[in-house]
């Protein structure tokens, strides 16, 4: 099982912004997510950044994961912006499909967790998910 | 430490952030849950909570979603709790309800939560009777469930919900003769969804006959058709609904008589502007006593921060005019003195009741009490009425 330190399942938010719609890659981490104990949010491709703000409160997620194929990755700052103005700076953000290279270091510096590029193993994206759940958990406030 | 008391002035004064951790505490059961939920119950009692099961694929999600926009045209703040289930070997889930109810994701007045069943088997969370109080004491004034998709025995939410919607679909043949085992004798109101698709009717009539082989009771479900997909009917959902949310609040184990001036009595509430202004609702009434629910609002606080007498002393009138006019002859309050010994609070649930306590040809005196949801009174009234007019028109005898 990979539920939290408490017993309580990671809660993760798996969304796609933008106008791309390769939605395979998202549905294949969600169900290795889910597959690993976690509860996971699944709303489809082309969500606007507001609607990806309210779903993350509303659903007071751990983790939100971004998938990105088609250089919607390059919004991911701007809602990295509106997480924090609506007081949701604990929520983890990654990151995962195709990023190039010498644009890993400005998600970073935008607060982005992690990039997954290709290749990346199910072990690999459930272990680093989960961590990112627990730090999140314990900086979130508690009512 | 967890400060309780400053979350619950949080989340009734609107703040979604509490909100939704309120729901988490609920839902994970953490140290402050159940304090949180005891601090919270005083201020529930005003959210109708409808319940919406039936086989997985008749289109639950894509109800709810239209259900919400025909509630948000009338003007109703709408709290979801949308369940599915986990995975009884990894414990996951992937909760994907929301997706059919994108529409409302940027909508202030509508919440929506996704649980998990987690180990519970009944269709439902067992955080789910903690979640509507919580949604409840928000302000929802509707409050929605989606069970996990249920075939034959998952019952379990005709026991937290006041309305239970049963939904099937045409072309589920062998669904609609499981119906009749387990789910159909929870069922306040029956949906035939995808009632654009062949052989809509014919899957509505086999429920009717259904239905028919029962036993008469006091409520007879409604059958009502839907198509959630073109929107299609679901006003008469909303109807059949209300309908049924009536039919509870009055819920008198008393005469027809009863039922005719309970009647009387809804209609006049509901025409009576300033009663519907400060958001009084009709609950009770009969002959000679009359009851009426109201949240306070932001809008009804005074410069001291807590409920402004003018408010309670409306909420006891409201009842008292009720009472005093129950018995078919107009009356016109003369005289009213009130008491108010605590103060009231933002989100507070307040119940008034009137009472009958004389009554002459000419005069007639009334007592009025004003309860919260945990049954403190914060307010008693006494007043006099004089008859001033003869019979009212359409009133019973």
């Amino acid at each position: 099982m990979h539920a939290n330190g408490d017993g309580i399942p990671a809660k993760v938010l798996v969304t796609k912004i933008g106008l791309d719609g390769h939605d395979r890659g998202s549905r294949v981490v969600a169900a290795y997510l889910r597959d690993a104990g976690m509860e996971v949010i699944y709303t489809g491709p082309w969500q606007q950044i507001p609607a990806v703000v309210a779903l993350t409160q509303e659903e007071d997620v751990d983790v939100v994961g971004i998938s990105s194929l088609a250089t919607d990755h390059l919004i991911v700052p701007k809602l990295m912006r509106a997480l924090r103005d609506a007081g949701l700076a604990h929520v983890r953000v990654v990151v995962g499909g195709i990023v190039p290279d010498d644009e890993v270091s400005m998600l970073h510096e935008n607060g982005v967790s992690k990039v997954f590029h290709p290749g990346s193993s199910r072990e690999e994206i459930v272990a680093a998910v989960q961590q990112l759940a627990e730090q999140a958990r314990c900086e979130r406030p508690e009512i | 430490m967890t400060d309780v008391a400053a979350a619950v002035d949080r989340l009734i004064g609107g703040d979604k952030a509490t909100l939704a951790r309120a729901l988490t505490a609920v839902e994970n059961a953490y140290p402050h849950a159940a304090e949180l939920l005891e601090a919270l119950r005083p201020h529930t009692g005003c959210a109708r909570v409808v319940g919406v099961t039936g086989p997985p694929g008749v289109g639950k999600s894509t109800l709810c979603n239209a259900l919400i926009r025909e509630w948000r045209t009338r003007g109703h703040r709408v709290g979801v709790i949308a369940v599915d289930p986990s995975s009884p070997l990894s414990g996951g889930a992937v909760l994907g309800d929301r997706v059919r109810m994108h529409e409302h994701d940027q909508d202030d007045f509508v919440f929506i939560r996704s649980l998990a069943a987690r180990t519970n088997g009944g269709g439902l969370a067992a955080s789910t009777a903690g979640a509507i109080v919580v949604l409840d004491a928000a302000g929802m004034d509707c409050v929605l469930i989606e069970t996990v998709g249920s075939g034959q025995s998952q019952v379990d939410i005709a026991g937290v919900a006041k309305t239970t919607v049963v939904v099937s679909a045409p072309g589920f043949g062998d669904e609609v003769q499981a119906l009749k085992a387990g789910i159909l004798e929870i069922a306040d109101v029956l949906v035939v969804n995808k009632a654009d698709l062949p052989h809509a009717e014919q899957t509505a009539r086999q429920l009717r006959i259904m239905l028919g082989l029962r036993d008469a009771q006091r409520w007879q479900p409604p059958v009502v058709m839907t198509s959630g997909h073109t929107g299609q009917g679901v006003d008469q959902l909303a109807e059949a609904l209300q309908e049924h949310h009536d039919s509870i609040v009055t819920d008198t184990p008393a005469a027809t008589q009863t039922h005719t001036v309970a009647d009387l009595l809804r209609k006049l509430a509901s025409e009576d502007p300033y009663v519907r202004h400060l958001g009084i609702e009709f609950i009770t009434g009969g002959s000679g006593h009359a009851s009426v629910r109201m949240r306070v609002q932001p809008s009804h606080i005074s410069f001291n921060g807590t409920c402004h007498g003018g408010a309670l002393f409306s909420l006891a009138d409201a009842a008292f005019g009720l009472a005093s006019n129950s018995h078919g002859v107009v009356a016109a309050g003369i005289d009213a003195h009130i008491t108010y010994p605590r103060a009231v609070k933002v989100g507070d649930v307040l119940t008034a009741g009137a009472v009958e306590e004389t009554r002459s040809r000419r005069f007639a005196t009334y007592r009025v009490i004003v309860t919260r949801s945990d049954g403190a009174t914060v307010a008693t009234f006494t007043g006099t009425v004089a008859t001033v007019g003869g019979a009212r028109p359409g009133a019973p005898q």
